[in-house]
């Protein structure tokens, strides 16, 4: 790489000269692309990317189908599916989650891309709401193929729930990517690497796995949309909580 | 004439070193409070003890097993006050940056991580005999138990990464993050049917129990708290002098 390039994101990324007499408001606006545009650049880069390699979605999905054969051999067959499904679902997306979210890091390591993310012009909060939202997209398209694949294997039905369960659904899933894109981060930049990953990311996802797994299994057995309700708006509690916090603490992950 | 540079400070040092600034000043005056909190801690607990074993009642329906409820709620109450240190001051080093922040930081997780173990120790020894049972699925004993995982996790983050300054931050970030896993723990009791004894204390009805009770456990809640802030400040003595001496390592001979 010659001089000129490793030089070339640095002057952009380097703060306008404030000119005499021209008062400078805020860093942000310094930046130039509104907030929005620039968590669409990142997300789409990332998607981007996945679109052409593929390679988190295909690995997370035989993941998640095979994940759902082992469970068809390692579950007592006089135990009814049923009772036990809204577990088994949540486990299988949470494993295939974390094994998908490794990755969300990784790529940008391995080249050392990621100096190039930040010293591109986009707040540290844009570039974690970026990364949320295409981790988002991947894991929903991937929970899109989990829950059918159970439904076929173990005989449940969703009817009449869809609605409910999709809003189930959405919610936990960006409460565990708002938690799972910062602890991305956080986890690619040690020596253990994705290792790490789920020893921190599972006890504290623990609420959202507690109110997904709950909802979830009542739409399951037929209880009215009513019962889920209370779970629905703690997981959306928990959700803007986490969402806030760890949008506030992104910067002190990715930061040299 | 020779021209010769003044002797410089170990600080300064550092400091020209591009090392992080670290403050040597004394640190005598933290062992004093450690040793004066430390000598009240040892007292009350002693107090707490006599109290335990001599002064309390029986309880009517638990029977003895009960008195194992002094050493349990003020290591749980011990463990979660160090976890909100934990937060705060994570929370204040990734704002100021301060290693004192994080040496206090560390301090408090490492306690907190000891009481938590305490109160795991502690809770299957009690519910053996009251329950029937070691260990069950329960909502609390099992956000305790990931509480405990959590903290776990903080002292990997912070040894993993590949240089120590990352793993102050990253296990600030662990730090508040997992601080709100607290507040779920305890209103999990209101929440869920528990099988966990209902609060007798903290409750919105105000307290419910003999008075001798309450007294035992008011002087065991003194007695853990003094023991807490004495031991966070001798360990957190001896983490500042840690950092010192990588300070001193890492700055040119």
């Amino acid at each position: 790489m010659s001089a000129v390039e490793t030089d070339e994101p640095r002057v952009a990324a380097a703060p306008a000269e404030p000119v005499p007499g021209v008062a400078v408001a805020d860093d942000e606006e310094e930046v130039g692309a509104p907030f929005l545009a620039q968590i669409w650049a990142v997300a789409r880069k990332d998607l981007l990317l996945e679109a052409r390699s593929r390679e988190r979605l295909l690995s997370m999905g035989t993941f998640a189908v095979l994940v759902a054969v082992v469970f068809a051999f390692a579950v007592d067959p006089s135990i009814r599916a049923r009772s036990i499904a809204g577990a088994m679902i949540w486990v299988t997306v949470l494993f295939a989650g974390t094994l998908g979210l490794g990755r969300s890091f990784a790529l940008e390591r391995e080249a050392e891309a990621i100096t190039g993310v930040l010293l591109a012009p986009v707040d540290r909060g844009a570039l974690f709401l970026g990364k949320w939202l295409a981790n988002m997209v991947i894991v929903l398209a991937v929970e899109a193929l989990i829950f059918p694949v159970f439904a076929l294997f173990f005989t449940l039905s969703f009817q009449g729930s869809l609605p409910a369960l999709a809003a189930v659904i959405v919610l936990a899933t960006v409460g565990f990517m708002a938690l799972g894109t910062l602890f991305g981060a956080v986890a690619a930049n040690t020596r253990l690497g994705e290792t790490l990953l789920p020893i921190l990311l599972l006890p504290l996802l623990s609420p959202v796995v507690i109110f997904a797994c709950a909802a979830t299994q009542r739409l399951l057995v037929g209880r009215p949309v009513s019962d889920v309700v209370s779970q629905l708006k703690m997981l959306g509690a928990f959700d803007l909580v986490f969402l806030f916090v760890c949008a506030a603490l992104f910067g002190a992950a990715v930061e040299e | 004439m020779e021209t010769t540079t003044p002797p410089r400070s170990p600080a300064q040092e550092t400091r020209a070193a591009g090392g992080p600034a670290i403050d040597f000043g004394s640190l005598a005056g933290t062992r004093r409070a450690a040793l004066v909190l430390g000598v009240i801690a040892a007292g009350l607990l002693l107090w707490a003890l006599w109290m335990v074993f001599f002064y309390v009642p029986t309880e009517a329906e638990m029977g003895v097993v009960q008195r194992i409820f002094y050493v349990h709620v003020p290591s749980a109450w011990t463990a979660f006050m160090a976890f909100g240190i934990v937060a705060l001051c994570g929370a204040g080093y990734l704002w100021l940056r301060d290693p004192k922040l994080d040496a206090i930081a560390v301090s408090a997780a490492e306690l907190g991580l000891v009481f938590t173990t305490l109160v795991l120790i502690t809770g299957p020894l009690w519910a053996r005999l009251a329950w029937g049972a070691w260990w069950v699925w329960e909502p609390r004993l099992t956000l305790t138990l990931l509480l405990w995982f959590i903290y776990v996790g903080y002292f990997m983050v912070r040894g993993a990464a590949e240089n120590p300054e990352r793993g102050k931050r990253f296990a600030a970030i662990l730090g508040v993050v997992g601080a709100i896993d607290i507040p779920l723990i305890h209103l999990s009791v209101q929440w869920w049917r528990s099988q966990h004894p209902k609060p007798v204390v903290m409750r919105p009805e105000g307290a419910q129990a003999d008075p001798a009770i309450l007294q035992t456990l008011f002087v065991s809640l003194f007695a853990f708290t003094f023991l807490f802030f004495s031991l966070l400040m001798l360990r957190y003595g001896m983490e500042r002098l840690q950092q010192r001496v990588h300070a001193l390592r890492a700055a040119p001979r």
